[in-house]
């Protein structure tokens, strides 16, 4: 692997010569919360941050998108496809969880069978450069769920915050490209090692919780357990966990129209609403918070690793900062885990 | 604080004992630094798990119209206030339930306390009566409780609970505030200054639901978001849709709200909900000199009719 | 690329009604596109999204046989706002369409076995579409006994009532028509499908079943086909889930890892058995 290396104070510059080629987005405050958005220069950029409350999943599946729409005159309806052609993008400073969270999503939207011509199109022109965590939070999880506050997987390119200067680490040749255009130094052999003890000193900071190929048996198992109940009693069955979470890619379609022109709009959805799985009948396969909470655990910890040998979630831990009720999905998980453990179910 | 969490595990244990509640809905310690945690207790045992602080910001009548059998519930000023609204409702019936009333001095929100800490990971809280000393990492921080109080709470004029069965430990004073000086300075404004405001506040939401999942008098088994014949609103985060679902909340909740603030310390992404909502309370008050929650036989004063109700907004034009 | 989410423009060749009550219609649909009709290919018991610009989407069964070219049919029932919508088309109105969509009946193994058909209500529509299938010349000879049981709950609820006799008049299909209450013009059957199904001597080893109908008639029929000795490899059923995108994506209709948009609808018992029972 290359590593390059850049000083803090020319961040800035850095930063404002990408503004020239590239859409960039990074982390702002804005209204009291850290969110990533898109910028116009590199005033406001904040790279002393824990993590955005929302997720730059975003800009690879908007919370609301137009499909198609038309028009209907006297006797002919006009379909139009909406794929508006994307400007190369940057997002930058995200964490190694949510950069990993856009490989989650790659395996959901872009299967052969399936390909979501929507997500490729915005997809396709998406860099991340990454920004290792060296001050994890208490509620990060990251390397329960397979990664950490330094992994490089789903990123171009990685910061490491070494004091006074980042090492940027080139992952992929997309990465490399970029860094080969702006032609950065290299590390020297000092700054490799301090990285190297920066690194070692933030991952001793989050030990994995639970072995996950265990936890993926066990919950299996647990699927019919009374645990689910208790456990699930606090929920509000509100959709904040699911819809600030990197990896929740649920969805509806709705049509809507006016004045006989119209558009169908792909908007989120979230497995917590009781309107999900309702049928036109009035039959609903998943009727209580119980139902639909435990939904929302198996297919990330076990359905996922059926379908996309990958578990649904990455450990940024927004589900358990934002969570009006603390329904911490940890200790849901640790709970189950060792109640199967000790075989009450 | 005084801790008050010893009283309210004796009085949970004394109601499980003799069976005069099957579960107590309290308050047990969160996941997190500054984080209590709904929860609920059905063996004597758990009590112990029960706490009071001033973290204890949920409104738990949120759950009473879940729960089966006799509840106790563990209920601040707000709490009971919305306690009365849903028994005059008749979603709950005051023999079903015991309430535990504790008097409180306002909560702390731990969001304020966060960004105060700009990201660094707190290792311990300690609790020295008015303040809290926060330490970290790279941390070190007094913060004074009352100058992180949630919004609702610093304009609260009832701490104490207005309705009880059990009261633990001793009321608080209430505070001496003019309660709408928020609305009066909103009022102040000219129709497009509040007009940015409410769209401006309006364009964060995410449509998460959490505000109405969260209220106590959010009751309903189908919401008029979520209908779909007909629908009335648009899915969409637009300006529109969204306006629409926190505007018809709001009427609907005008004469029944009861100022808790679970709306707005459900919201992840900080939309000022509480805004339309206290000036629903507002005119409320102006036009049936009517405060939501107080008296368990005073009726609502929009599903009555009194000859002498306010009729200006019909004759204004 | 294909866009998955683009709908084909169909045109509505007929729109009749299948029920006394009116509330269920069969809808006869044909291409606009001769391109679109060239590519179109399917196999009976898969499915597509219908959608009426305005009002949104809702998944169908197909109900025609693919051996009959030109024209698809769907069986209908007027639940919510898209079938209220597509109960309103006329001859000669548009209506989009995407699909074939999930796996449909196992046709290849199938073959030269004897074929339970088991349908209750409108679920009936798929094993109509399979039914004729097996009985086009070109390829009964493909498959053994074919033995069909259908049941609604009164006459006026039966659907496709003129194939329903013509297939009385064939000699290489069995059939049984039953409803749970009669009146006084039914001269058939009476009794629900279990029951019906329980008299039926069915040789277990060389037969395979296909259930489609209302989950309590499912319920009560499974039992009585492992009492007559079909083992859970050999029972399909065809389910039905809320569904959006129809391509495995939208995360709502899964049981489960198994999404019944993809890998369904049609699945073995033996496969639901090691399912959740969430459906």
């Amino acid at each position: 692997m290359d590593y390059k290396t850049i000083k803090k104070s020319e961040i800035t510059e850095f930063l404002d010569n990408l503004i020239k080629e590239y859409e960039i987005a990074a982390p702002i405050e804005k209204d009291d919360i850290v969110v990533f958005d898109k910028i116009k220069s590199s005033n406001g950029v904040i790279l002393e941050y824990s993590n955005s409350v929302k997720s730059p999943k975003k800009f690879v599946i908007p919370q609301f998108e137009t499909l198609i729409s038309y028009n209907t005159n006297e006797d002919t309806t006009n379909v139009k496809e909406h794929l508006d052609e994307q400007k190369q993008f940057i997002l930058f400073g995200a964490r190694p969880c949510d950069a990993r969270s856009f490989l989650f999503l790659d395996k959901v939207f872009s299967d052969e069978k399936n390909r979501d011509i929507y997500y490729k199109n915005r997809r396709d022109v998406v860099l991340i450069i990454s920004l290792g965590c060296t001050q994890p939070q208490e509620t990060c999880f990251c390397t329960t769920t397979g990664g950490g506050p330094f992994s490089s997987e789903g990123s171009d390119l990685l910061l490491v915050d070494i004091g006074d200067d980042y090492i940027i680490q080139v992952i992929t040749d997309k990465g490399a490209e970029l860094v080969k255009k702006l032609g950065l130094k290299n590390a020297q052999k000092d700054e490799l090692a301090e990285m190297d003890r920066v690194i070692k000193k933030s991952e001793a900071k989050i030990e994995p919780d639970l072995e996950l190929n265990n936890l993926k048996d066990k919950l299996d198992n647990s699927f019919d357990g009374s645990d689910w109940e208790t456990l699930t009693e606090k929920c509000l069955s509100c959709g904040v966990c699911t819809y600030l979470c990197p990896t929740c890619h649920c969805f509806d379609i709705v049509d809507e129209e006016k004045n006989r022109k119209g558009e169908r709009i792909r908007i989120w959805d979230s497995c917590q609403f009781p309107h999900f799985t309702m049928q036109a009948s009035g039959f609903n396969p998943r009727p209580t918070y119980k139902e639909r909470y435990r939904q929302r655990i198996m297919h990330k910890f076990s359905y996922c690793i059926d379908n996309y040998n990958m578990v649904g979630c990455v450990g940024c831990g927004r589900c358990i900062s934002e969570c009006p009720v603390n329904l911490d999905i940890r200790q849901v998980l640790t709970s189950l885990y060792y109640s199967m453990l000790s075989g009450r179910t | 604080m005084a801790d008050l969490s010893s009283s309210i595990r004796e009085e949970a244990k004394k109601l499980l004992k003799k069976g005069e509640a099957d579960v107590i809905i309290g308050f047990e310690k969160g996941s997190l630094p500054l984080c209590a945690t709904p929860c609920f207790i059905r063996n004597e045992a758990d009590v112990e798990k029960l706490i009071w602080n001033e973290f204890c910001g949920n409104n738990l009548s949120r759950y009473l119209i879940k729960a089966k059998g006799k509840v106790g519930i563990i209920a601040k000023g707000c709490d009971t206030r919305a306690i009365v609204e849903l028994i005059k409702e008749k979603q709950v019936q005051r023999e079903q339930i015991v309430i535990i009333g504790v008097p409180c001095e306002g909560m702390v929100d731990r969001k304020q306390i966060m960004m105060r800490c700009q990201g660094n990971k707190i290792t311990n809280v300690e609790d020295r009566d008015e303040r809290l000393l926060i330490t970290g990492d790279l941390l070190n921080v007094a913060v004074k409780k009352d100058e992180c109080l949630y919004p609702g709470c610093q304009v609260c004029t009832n701490r104490n609970p207005v309705m009880y069965d059990v009261l633990i430990g001793s009321t608080s004073e209430e505070q001496q505030t003019d309660e709408f000086t928020d609305v009066t300075n909103f009022d102040g404004k000219s129709s497009e200054e509040r007009w940015e405001y409410i769209t401006h506040e309006i364009s964060k939401c995410i449509r998460c639901y959490a505000c109405r999942n969260a209220c106590p008098l959010c009751y309903c088994k189908e919401c008029f978001v979520d209908t779909t014949q007909p629908q009335w609103v648009g899915k969409t985060t637009g300006q529109t849709d969204t306006l629409l679902f926190h505007i018809m909340r709001s009427i609907h909740l005008a004469g029944r709200c009861v100022e808790c603030g679970a709306c707005e310390r459900a919201c992840p992404v900080t939309v000022d909900i509480r805004k339309l909502n206290r000036k629903m309370s507002a005119d409320v008050k102006k036009l049936f000199d009517y405060k939501t929650g107080l008296d368990i036989d005073q009726p609502a004063p929009l599903s009555t009719f009194k000859p002498d109700d306010s009729e200006e907004f019909m004759l204004d034009i | 690329m294909k866009n998955p989410y683009l709908p084909t423009p169909m045109k509505v060749e007929k729109n009749v009604i299948e029920t006394g009550d009116r509330n269920i219609k069969t809808l006869t649909l044909s291409f606009l596109n001769n391109k679109d009709e060239e590519i179109f290919n399917f196999i009976p018991g898969q499915f597509v999204e219908l959608s009426v610009l305005g009002a949104g989407e809702a998944p169908f069964g197909i109900a025609s046989s693919p051996m009959e070219k030109k024209h698809i049919d769907f069986t209908i029932s007027k639940v919510g706002l898209v079938t209220a919508q597509l109960h309103n088309l006329e001859p000669g109105d548009t209506v989009g369409m995407r699909g074939p969509l999930g796996n449909g009946y196992p046709i290849e193994l199938l073959r030269n076995k004897n074929i339970f058909i088991i349908g209750g209500g409108f679920g009936f529509s798929t094993l109509r579409a399979f039914t004729n299938f097996m009985l086009h010349p070109d390829n009964r000879k493909h498959y053994g006994d074919i033995t069909v049981v259908y049941g609604a709950r009164n006459p006026g609820l039966l659907l496709y009532k003129n194939e329903l006799s013509e297939w009385e008049q064939r000699n290489d299909i069995q059939l049984h028509v039953t409803v749970d209450k009669g009146d006084e013009s039914w001269k058939g059957k009476t009794g629900v499908v279990p029951v019906i199904v329980k008299e039926l001597s069915i040789d277990a080893e060389n037969t395979t079943t296909l259930v489609c109908g209302p989950p309590v008639m499912i319920k009560f029929t499974l039992p009585v086909l492992a009492e007559l000795g079909l083992a859970p490899q050999q029972t399909y059923l065809s389910l039905e889930m809320k569904m959006k995108c129809g391509i495995g994506k939208c995360g709502r209709c899964n049981i489960g890892s198994k999404y019944v948009c993809t890998d369904g609808p049609v699945f073995s018992l033996a496969q639901l058995n090691k399912l959740p029972q969430e459906y």
